[in-house]
């Protein structure tokens, strides 16, 4: 009996709704109103290059996509590209990235749903949506698709109405006085914060081996998806701002249906909050569909456990993949920590969108004959442009989820050893993690020492003994790291 | 016993009782026992953060400090 397979069953349209509501989500609304305090009315142009930015890493996304068609995107293109450790470590921040994407839009439809039903329950509404999706995964990529065609039209024609409705308004009102300097470096924390803006459509590269003529549509899907999802965000924004000057949106915990209120009366911002709500339904569908795939495929290629690659013999989806990646997010989901997860999305994307620049260059170099159904244009401007603004963003994100970021790592070169190395060279894993630990330790206790970073609200004397006890942690870790790893060597 | 397998020694019984002291820490300022929250100044809202972080950090240790302290 042959071995049942993913589908190809998802056309253009399908793969391009697919790509724009894992892309528009609820927090995206939400983020919107905060960076629009950072900069003002500048909130439009910034909008405006962070898609451009986006765009720029998409071309390679549709090259690698149609060169390498296979379900995992960017963890297959870095495996292909680079193998062993890079390889996994795309697909372990890859898998993590969607996992607590999915949680986080979540909770944003739980928090966009308490706006109408204040007393519900945050994290179960959460949990259960997490729950409803993973059933619609289990049923096959067809099914997936359509809710997520229904789900973003539906939430497309609100906010059409949305603009439609407020376009007079923000013609004739007076743009409010700027009260202050924004400056370059406000505008590169702005669009560093906005990164998250534009993450999803790399949903449509992890859905490749189940799209229909995918030479075709991966490209013209991606390219389709940051070029309406430009569109919808500018002009949402550019209408938003119109009606509600920059400073008081910022202060609204949903500024687009403040907005739509103030505009088109109470019932408009009801309507809006249930596109919003709509939107943080679709995103958790896409996230939840795409961390199953790079779980399918880590486990596909030996990384992790065979039985996450098992395939539903009547729906031909990776079901024990959907459903520890859904336990998982649903986990995240429950315990509320919205902090944590924004942070592992954020940096989880950044790591993700650079390794498939460089995974472009290297395949470029290393395969030039691959037959390539889409080539990135002005190559190699444009992955490199793509690389630099990823690295440049970067530079711009809270020092706190650097070392989350770093924890991550070591966390996956945890995971990887023990997958592929067995017990016999743990120690050197260990020696590695222990010396990682105690450099970071010692980074940490250097900026306390430096008043870097400060302990808010703590009496100097706690302070400097933080100091001290830091210093020894580091101290006796960089030394266990050192005896591991020799005496590993014997 | 050597030089290097008593300084392996105490080195994996400090790493390991650092990881320990550091897991047991993380739940008394997840649980602001002795109101530990206020005396380091975390914030409620990043509680969870350090939860995570301090665990993941204390098992670590004590793994890495295990192997020292048991080296053959």
């Amino acid at each position: 009996m042959a071995e049942p397979q993913l589908k190809r069953e998802l056309g253009l349209i399908r793969v391009t709704m697919l790509g724009i509501g894992g892309t528009i989500c609820a927090s995206s609304f939400v983020i919107i109103g905060y960076a629009a305090g950072l900069v003002g009315y500048a909130i439009i142009p910034v909008v405006i290059i962070c898609g451009v930015i986006s765009l720029l890493t998409m071309l390679s996304y549709a090259e690698l996509g149609t060169a390498i068609p296979l379900a995992g995107g960017e963890y297959t293109w870095a495996k292909v590209a680079y193998g062993g450790f890079i390889g996994f470590l795309t697909g372990w921040f890859e898998w993590l990235s969607n996992m607590f994407y999915a949680a986080i839009s979540a909770i944003g439809f739980a928090y966009v749903i308490s706006y109408i039903f204040p007393q519900i329950n945050i994290p179960l509404a959460a949990v259960i949506v997490v729950f409803i999706f993973a059933l619609v995964n289990l049923r096959g990529a067809k099914q997936t698709g359509t809710a997520q065609t229904v789900i973003t039209t539906i939430f497309l024609i609100i906010l059409v109405i949305f603009v439609l409705g407020g376009w007079s308004q923000a013609q004739t009102s007076q743009p409010a006085p700027a009260t202050g300097q924004i400056g370059l470096i406000g505008i590169f924390v702005a669009i560093s914060y906005l990164f998250e803006l534009y993450l999803g459509g790399e949903a449509i590269a992890a859905a490749q081996a189940e799209t229909k003529n995918p030479g075709r549509n991966i490209p013209l899907a991606i390219v389709l998806t940051s070029v309406i999802t430009i569109l919808v965000y500018a002009t949402v924004v550019f209408v938003a701002v119109g009606i509600v000057p920059p400073e008081i949106l910022s202060q609204q915990p949903s500024p687009i249906a403040f907005a739509a209120e103030q505009a088109m009366g109470p019932a408009v911002g009801i309507l809006v909050t249930i596109g919003l709500a709509i939107a943080g339904l679709a995103t958790t569908n896409e996230a939840i569909m795409a961390q199953s795939r790079v779980l399918y495929a880590m486990s596909r290629d030996g990384y992790l456990p065979k039985k996450l690659c098992l395939l539903d013999k009547r729906f031909c989806t990776p079901y024990v993949a959907i459903i520890v990646g859904s336990i998982f997010t649903a986990i995240f989901a429950a315990t509320g920590l919205v902090n944590f997860v924004v942070y592992a999305v954020n940096l989880g994307f950044i790591i993700g969108f650079s390794i498939v620049n460089l995974s472009l260059i290297k395949l470029r170099k290393i395969a030039p004959h691959l037959k390539r159904p889409f080539r990135v244009p002005l190559y190699p401007l444009t992955p490199i442009a793509g690389l630099v603004t990823c690295v440049f963003l970067a530079l711009f994100i809270e020092p706190t989820v650097l070392v989350l970021g770093f924890e991550l790592c070591i966390v996956a070169l945890l995971a990887y050893y023990v997958r592929m190395v067995g017990y016999n060279r743990f120690r050197i894993a260990f020696g590695g993690i222990s010396l990682g630990l105690g450099s970071l330790v010692a980074f940490v206790a250097y900026l306390l020492g430096t008043n870097s970073i400060v302990l808010q609200g703590v009496a100097p004397a706690v302070s400097t003994l933080v100091f001290y006890v830091l210093l020894f942690i580091s101290i006796v870790q960089i030394l266990a790291g050192i005896l591991n790893l020799s005496a590993s060597e014997r | 016993m050597n030089a290097k397998r008593i300084l392996s020694k105490i080195v994996g019984l400090t790493q390991t009782a650092i990881g320990g002291i550091i897991m047991i820490f993380a739940f008394f300022v997840f649980y602001n026992i002795f109101n530990m929250q206020t005396v380091f100044g975390f914030t409620a809202e990043s509680i969870g953060l350090y939860l995570w972080a301090f665990i993941i950090f204390g098992l670590l240790s004590v793994i890495s400090g295990l192997f020292l302290f048991y080296e053959q």
